[in-house]
């Protein structure tokens, strides 16, 4: 039953699956919370073509890795505000026309470069084949997260429910988002390595909308995060590895959805909450009749007598 | 004194909101601002809150600047699904004595509970904020700026969207913190809650402004000239006027303390 624990490769992916499941789960909770789920999906992809283009240059190593997906995430996530702020069209379009045109131009070059690498490891990550290098830097991009969430985690808190408030309590009040954004894409380049640029939004934002659906406050809330992504990393590796030919990076992120439908279905703030909205506001308009009947009956009573 | 504005030009550099403006606050004042949409109302407490500087003119501190200022602005970017309980959102008004790490001291405790309490929200302190009517949302608001304890409150259109009830309910905080020495900068649109509770009214509009006692200020005539009524409107606002007290004082002409 425990087989899968025998082979070294498992045990690696595991222990990195674990590692990247404490960083990323901070960080898609906030992203979620500040409504920038789908601006975190659209950094995967941007971080593209820094990566290959890094790859094509430098070779395959994690160093340049980084420095090639910083670049091009920094630089669209820059692009697309100034074309929000300078031209007609919004924030919205603007991001997604961005990465885009960053996805195609990374394959493009990929392809053309006539890559080694195989492009499915590209979509779908490698974490069952994962080297030193990278659980290295899956490592350092968990603590250098978990410290920076220290520092920030009231401001960030703050700023996201009241940014107005926020605004005028501080000297410096835009560092704190723009240090959560440098730590989203540095996240997003380790669960690419783990998942590839299609998945790699999957393990940060699927446990995090499926944990809203069960907590109300922001400590329960990040603990469950973070304990439904390592669920969904242990479970669909291990599901990877007893169904051949699927990757593991679709099997995580196939189990944490699979987790979200049944916290959506079952979950106290999910569709029960809807229905019992409906519910008392059913049984209150009752009572209101009721009353409005018990009224009419006094009144009646009152002139009778 | 606690704040001293003289001749602030206000907005964003090359297009001034407000040409010149200059007020006076003392502590336990009640200072409404009045203008209309785009009359430099929130420019204004922006400066005030040293989140954009003025254009020119200066903004002194006498009794020193405050270490920091509560405010409670509008509340068209709060997020009211953020996992987080009433009783939170209130003690967010120590947030800045606490540092990064530290946690709430008791007295700090003691005051988010007598500000919820004040706010009469204490039964409904660990409700998630999602829950909560737009007045009780508000409520806890003004229990955060309780919790802040500075001697200068700012609130821009506090009332908006709220019933009645809550709206005198937190007029009469309002009352209790200028009692208590505080002085109170408040963006209002009702004319009437102004005249009852504040003691000092600035006009904004139509890039000027003017100070004074709110029944100098808020005169029929003014208020048509600093573009915040219309000339049909002002026939109501006379009838107001006369429901009230100081009906003498409204057929004085204007002294105008500020006029540029």
């Amino acid at each position: 039953m425990f087989e899968w624990l025998d082979y070294d490769f498992m045990k690696r992916a595991l222990l990195a699956t674990s590692i990247l499941s404490l960083s990323v789960a901070p960080v898609g909770a906030f992203l979620v919370l500040r409504r920038l789920s789908l601006a975190g999906e659209a950094m995967a992809h941007a971080i593209v073509p820094g990566i290959v283009i890094a790859f094509v240059v430098a070779g395959l190593s994690v160093f340049s890795m980084i420095v090639g997906g910083l670049i091009a995430g920094v630089s669209v996530a820059l692009f697309s505000v100034l074309l929000a702020n300078k031209t007609i069209i919004r924030e919205d379009a603007s991001l997604a026309s961005m990465y885009l045109l960053a996805l195609a131009l990374g394959i493009f070059i990929l392809s053309a470069a006539g890559s080694a690498v195989p492009l499915k490891s590209f979509l779908f990550g490698s974490i069952l084949g994962i080297g030193d290098d990278t659980l290295m830097l899956i490592g350092a991009t968990a603590v250098i997260t978990l410290i920076s969430f220290a520092f920030i985690l009231r401001p960030l808190i703050v700023s996201t429910i009241d940014p107005v408030f926020y605004e005028s309590q501080l000297r410096r009040p835009w560092i704190v988002g723009h240090l959560f954004m440098f730590l989203v894409v540095l996240n997003l380049l380790g669960a690419f390595k783990a998942l590839g640029t299609l998945m790699a939004v999957g393990l940060m934002i699927l446990p995090a909308t499926a944990a809203r659906y069960w907590v109300s406050t922001i400590t329960s809330y990040l603990i469950l995060t973070f304990a439904l992504a390592l669920t969904s990393s242990w479970a669909g590796l291990i599901i990877s590895f007893y169904v051949p030919k699927v990757p593991s990076g679709p099997a995580i992120v196939l189990v944490a959805g699979g987790i979200f439908i049944i916290s959506l279905l079952f979950g106290p703030q999910g569709f029960r909450l809807a229905s019992q909205v409906r519910r008392t506001s059913k049984r209150s308009a009752e009572k209101k009749t009721e009353t409005a009947k018990t009224v009419l009956i006094q009144q009646k009573r009152n002139k009778v007598l | 004194m606690l704040l001293k504005a003289s001749q602030l030009a206000l907005g964003y550099a090359g297009q001034p909101l407000i040409k010149s403006v200059s007020f006076q606050v003392e502590p336990g004042e009640v200072l409404a601002v009045v203008g209309h949409n785009g009359s430099g109302k929130s420019t204004l407490a922006k400066t005030l809150l040293d989140v954009i500087p003025p254009i020119s003119g200066t903004l002194e501190w006498p009794e020193g600047k405050p270490q920091s200022i509560a405010y409670l602005g509008q509340r068209t970017e709060f997020d009211r699904r953020f996992p987080i309980r009433v009783r939170d959102l209130a003690a967010m008004g120590a947030w800045q004595r606490l540092g990064l790490f530290g946690w709430l001291k008791e007295k700090d405790q003691d005051l988010v509970e007598y500000a919820l309490e004040r706010t009469n929200i204490a039964h409904i302190a660990d409700q998630p904020l999602h829950v909560l009517s737009a007045g009780q949302l508000q409520r806890a608001l003004f229990s955060r700026a309780i919790v802040q304890n500075t001697p200068l409150i700012l609130l821009d259109e506090p009332f908006t969207a709220i019933d009645q009830t809550t709206e005198s309910y937190l007029l009469g905080l309002i009352d209790d913190w200028a009692a208590e020495g505080r002085a109170i900068i408040l963006v209002l649109h009702d004319l009437s809650a102004v005249l009852k509770h504040c003691t000092k009214a600035l006009l904004l509009g139509n890039n000027e402004a003017l100070f004074g006692s709110p029944h100098e200020v808020l005169t029929p005539t003014n208020l048509v000239d600093y573009g915040y009524l219309s000339q049909s409107q002002v026939g109501w606002l006379e009838t107001m006027y006369a429901d009230q007290a100081e009906v003498k004082q409204t057929n004085m002409k204007p002294k105008v303390l500020v006029n540029v």
